[in-house]
Formats: structure tokens, sequence, C-alpha cells
């Protein structure tokens, strides 16, 4: 981490799993383009303890995960809240712990916890194939998928 | 007839659930657990060349990536009929220490100790690592994740990666170790045997040291009479990395051993209608259903089942805990469900311990990383111990060495029966006629699953987390009559 990325974009997902690592897909993307900015970009595939120490340290973290509701639009982007991180497939870990309590145990050992956190969940279709592409939705509206989040990431300062 | 569904992502579509049967008397009929089936696995690696598989099959899993890239390097080596040399296996061996380090200690202090520190009927909002850390202090929560994130760099260093490892290549590993990384890890692994002997006196202090604990280990609805497997050395001494398969009986005695090639003439997978996920079985014995005993062709691959199956450990503090625990438990083999947690804290004695040796051998530092390929590649086999059980990947190839089939019996596949029978056996304990199904009755039923570390990212995919329960009764027209939730 740079004294200047003060805010961590971690797209959390499996890139061989159809849709679901659209979150790591769209960092890389991301990271290919941004010029050198306050933003930092990684990728995980798991929640619970592996991410705590990913993002100590950041003033803030942005988490792109997918998510699958019931009757969901494919490629409808959900702004969440830590309260809600049990919603995304990947910020939890069945082999740990939930982000909540990650978050919860980073604070209580004092370590340097984001004070803001967001999380871009993405409503996918596809997440038990084994695949590179993603499924036609998916792959029809990445375009504008990625388009929104650079704007959201414009309204970071 | 009544129905609980145990459902941990009631909003999402697919996944896993539990589901109880309830009789009209409120006893429980029968339990399921199910999980949902990834696809085309095998169409993804036909084709690839196979030494591209074991980068790949650190994605089937975020939890145990390190176990897959190790079975798929000696699966690759199987393929080209290629054996690494000493430092190339002593390097591969030290990863998949360090990767066992960190994974036990994750399963201890995040999923084991929530029940027995702060106990398994707590409230569910202090019984997690934070409420660990509450009583047992700040100091202590902060040499955890310290431990673990040292077991993680050590992975990082030799593996080029923690997660998406790229170490095994045919016939050996890519890069070596200098002397001053060694004498790096040496350091970092005298603080794991450290804190590994803290964590199994922790272990006895807190557990063993409370009669109402150590009555719930003995004396609970958490045994389960079945067989043994786990990987073992020429002496019989467990050993994740490499070694011969040993399943012994309900008894201790040697039902079968085999070398990783062999594997298809001893073990044989069970289909159910219900469930996706395959129900692994001692082929001597037979397919018997979901029943205890000598006769029943069930077995456990977790770290008791290792411990069952083995004559002791290889290094001296885990075997001297490998006799504690079996002179306290009445001898071999043990069958208490949840004296897992106790065989996990041995071989994260034995891990720390073997870490050590290793580090300190001279041919660490060696320079021959890998043997030459002379061979046509064709068919191969690769066994380890996964943290979560027996892990076999079987390939074969053209003689160009591109996949033609892929077949993986990942660790948990293992455990499929026995994790569906010991949910049934502690839902049947815990749930009598009358019974008020609280909160704390779950997490007593999940505590035999959870006992067994299962992992279904590779077994099928990853639940989204600690079960997230919400328990559901139902009439027998389907009419919801009481939801709990737990979150």
């Amino acid at each position: 981490m740079s004294l200047t990325q003060r805010v961590l974009v971690l797209g959390i997902g499996n890139d061989i799993l159809t849709d679901d690592g659209i979150g790591p897909r769209i960092v890389q993307q991301l990271e290919k383009e941004t010029l050198p900015s306050l933003f930092a970009f990684q990728t995980a595939t798991v929640g619970g303890l592996e991410i705590l120490e990913m993002i100590n340290g950041y003033q803030g973290v942005i988490f792109i995960d997918a998510i699958k509701t019931r009757g969901g639009v494919p490629g409808t982007i959900y702004h969440l809240t830590p309260e809600n991180f049990d919603e995304t497939l990947h910020l939890t870990n069945l082999h740990d712990i939930n982000f909540l309590n990650a978050l919860k145990l980073g604070k209580t050992l004092q370590m340097n916890m984001p004070d803001k956190i967001t999380i871009l969940a993405i409503e996918i279709v596809e997440d038990l194939e084994f695949s590179v592409d993603f499924s036609p939705p998916i792959r029809e509206k990445f375009p504008e998928i990625l388009q929104e989040v650079r704007e959201f990431l414009k309204t970071i300062e | 007839m009544k129905r609980i569904t145990i459902d941990p992502i009631t909003r999402l579509e697919g996944h896993g659930k539990i589901e109880i049967f309830l009789k009209d008397d409120g006893g429980v009929e029968n339990v399921y657990f199910q999980v949902p089936e990834l696809r085309g696995f095998e169409q993804f690696c036909v084709g690839r060349p196979v030494e591209e598989l074991s980068q790949i099959v650190t994605k089937i899993c975020g939890v145990c990536p390190g176990c897959h890239h190790m079975a798929s390097g000696k699966a690759a080596d199987a393929v080209y009929g290629v054996e690494p040399p000493p430092t190339a296996k002593k390097l591969r061996e030290l990863f998949y220490m360090a990767h066992f380090v960190h994974s036990h200690i994750a399963h201890f202090y995040a999923l084991a100790a929530p029940d027995f520190v702060v106990g398994p009927t707590a409230d569910p909002a202090l019984r997690n690592i934070i409420g660990v850390i509450e009583k047992v202090g700040v100091p202590i929560g902060t040499e955890v994740i310290k431990q673990r994130r040292i077991a993680q760099e050590i992975q990082a260093l030799l593996g080029g990666h923690q997660t998406h490892v790229v170490m095994n290549i045919p016939g050996g590993v890519r890069k070596g170790l200098t002397s001053d990384e060694r004498d790096d890890i040496v350091k970092k692994a005298e603080g794991f045997v450290e804190f590994s002997k803290f964590s199994m006196n922790l272990f006895k202090d807190v557990v063993l040291g409370n009669q109402t604990y150590l009555d719930i280990i003995l004396n609970g609805p958490y045994a389960l009479k079945i067989h043994s497997m786990g990987l073992v050395d020429a002496n019989n001494h467990v050993n994740f990395y490499d070694g011969k398969v040993r399943v012994v009986d309900t008894e201790g005695n040697e039902i079968c051993k085999y070398g990783p090639n062999e594997y298809l003439n001893f073990i044989a997978e069970h289909v159910e209608p219900w469930s996706y996920l395959k129900f692994p079985y001692i082929k001597a014995k037979g397919w018997t259903g979901f029943v205890e005993g000598q006769d029943s062709g069930v077995y456990h691959a977790t770290p008791l089942g290792r411990l069952n199956a083995a004559d002791g450990m290889a290094t001296p503090i885990a075997q001297e805990e490998y006799e504690i625990m079996y002179k306290t438990l009445g001898g071999k083999p043990v069958h208490n469900t949840l004296a897992m947690h106790w065989a996990r804290l041995i071989e994260l004695i034995y891990s720390a311990e073997r870490s050590l040796e290793l580090a300190r051998d001279p041919d660490i530092t060696g320079k021959e990383l890998r043997a030459p390929l002379d061979n046509v590649p064709s068919e191969g086999v690769g066994i380890v111990e996964a943290q979560r059980g027996t892990l076999t990947h079987h390939y074969w190839t053209d003689e160009k060495g591109i996949v033609t089939k892929v077949n993986i019996i990942v660790g948990t596949t293992n455990n499929n029966a026995p994790i569906c029978m010991s949910i049934k056996k502690a839902a049947e304990g815990l749930i009598k006629k009358d019974t008020e199904v609280t909160e704390g009755i779950l997490n007593m039923i999940e505590m035999a699953f959870r006992a067994y570390d299962p992992c279904f990212s590779c077994a099928t995919h990853s639940l989204p987390g600690q079960m997230r329960m919400e328990l559901v009764l139902k009439d027998t027209k389907g009419k919801t009559i009481r939801t709990i939730k737990r979150s």
C-alpha cells in the first residue's frame, strides 16, 4: 500500500467458475486502466480471516462480490453495507468466520480497520459450472456493469 | 410428520441445507444433508497440458488450495513416471506443513473454541472468535492472527503465492530456498512449535478441565463407530504428504493399506438420489447403508481418523500428546466425534515440529530441484492428506501429456456419509418428544457437522459462510408453524 492508496478495491470470487469471478474480473480490468490514484486493487477467493489482513491499514474498502437473489435481474448492482455482508457469495467463509466478525475481530485486536466499507454485489446467473466465460446475460451486460463501477469509483474522494 | 429445514442461505438459490424430518410425536424421523454440484470440471481440464492442472486446481477451493496443488503435483509426477529429488520433496512438504499450521489454527480458534471456550449454548452473539478472545485475552488473539499470517508467508515464499500456488512442476519444484530464507523459516517454525504447545495446553485447561465439556465429548450424542482412514509412512506414522493409505476397522485392525495407484481396488462410491455428493465406502465391506459397526462400509478420513489409522506420530511432542489422548479416552481407536478437535491439535503440533525438522534439514537448500522427464506420459494418481481428509487426484493423458480424463475424490467427500450420520445422531439425541428446539440445540447439532471441518468449496461449492441457519418447523401439510433464525 502506498501513501496515496487509501481505498482498497477488492474483487472476490473464482474466475474459472462462470459468473462467480465477476468481482476479480472487474478489478483486473480497473487496475489495467486506472492511473495511479487513491485506489489499490486486489483479488481474493474467500472471505473470513483471509481478508482481514488484506484490508488492514486502508481508510476505505470497496468489495466487489457476486450475489444471487430469487428473481433478481442479472447485472443489477446492489450497494450494501457490512450489515448485509452475508447476502453476497464470498464475504463469508465456512472454514473460519464471517466478514462482520472478521471486522469486529480486527477492531478487538486494535488492527487498523477501514472506517468506510461498501459492498457492490452484482446479481449473477451461473456459479456452479466451471468456465472462464461469463453466462450470456452477464457477458452482454458486462460493459454496463463495469461502467457503473467506474462511475461509482469517481464518487469516492 | 413435521419437517425442520436448516438452510444456511434461505434467501439464495441452491446451495446446502440440513433437513430434519420429525415424527408426529416430535422425535427425529430422518435427517438429510444436501449440497449442490459443481459441473464441468473434467471438461474444463480435458485438453490442457497436465502440468497446468496443479495451478488450475488451486481455484477449485479457496480454503484448501495447497492441498489440491500438492495432490495434483504428485499426480503429474506419476503421469510422467518421475520421482522428484529429495530437496524438491522436502520443499513441497515444508510448504504443506505451513498450510496445515494455518488451517488448523483457523479451525481451532475460529470454529471449535467458541463452542468450548464460550459455551455450546451461549448467546450466539458471543459464541464466536471475538467471544473467545474476550475470555482468553487480546494478546492471545493477536498471536493467533500472527502465527496464521506467518504460516501464510512461508507458503507464499515457497509456493509463489499463498493461494494461487505455482510451486510444483512434474518431477519437482520451480524454485529453491536460500540459506537466509531457510534461517528465517527456522525461527518461524520454532514459533509454530511454541504456539501449538500453547494451544494444546489451552484446550486441556479450558475444555478437558471442564467436566461439563468433557461429558459432552465423551457422553454426548457425538460418537460414531466406523472405520478410520489416513496416510501413513513406512513406520505407520501419520504423514500428510506421502506414503500409503491405511484403513483400520472399528476395533483398530488393518482392513487394507494401498498405494495411490491402487485406490480404485479399495474405495468405491455410492450414489443416493437425494444427494449430488457421492458416498465413498470400503470396497471390501461393500455399501451397507448409513450404519455403524464392523460390517459397515462407512469410514471417516479426519484428523481423528488419521490418528486412529496410524500407529503413532513421527515427531516427539506430537507422539507424547497422541499417547495422552488415547490413554485419556480409553485406548484406540477413538470414536468420539468431538475428539476430532483434540486430534486436530495433535496434528497442529506435528505440523509445527515437522516444519522445524524440514527447515533444519541440510537438503532443504539443495540445488537439485527437478528430475528429468524421460518417460512418455500416460496415467497417474497423487494422494495427500488434506486437512479435511484423504485427497486423491487421478489423471489420464495422451502421449504428449494432454489431459484426457480426470477423477478427484476430495477430503470432505470421504466424510459425506459420516457427516450425515453424525448430524442425525446428534439430532436424535437432542430432539426428543416435546423438546423445545432452541438456537442452542441447533448449535449443538451443528457441532457434529463442524467437527469434520467440512469444506464444500471443492466437494461441491462453498456454502456461503458460517452456517447461517433458519430452522423451520412445518406441519404435515407444509404449513410453517414456527421459525428460528440464526445468523
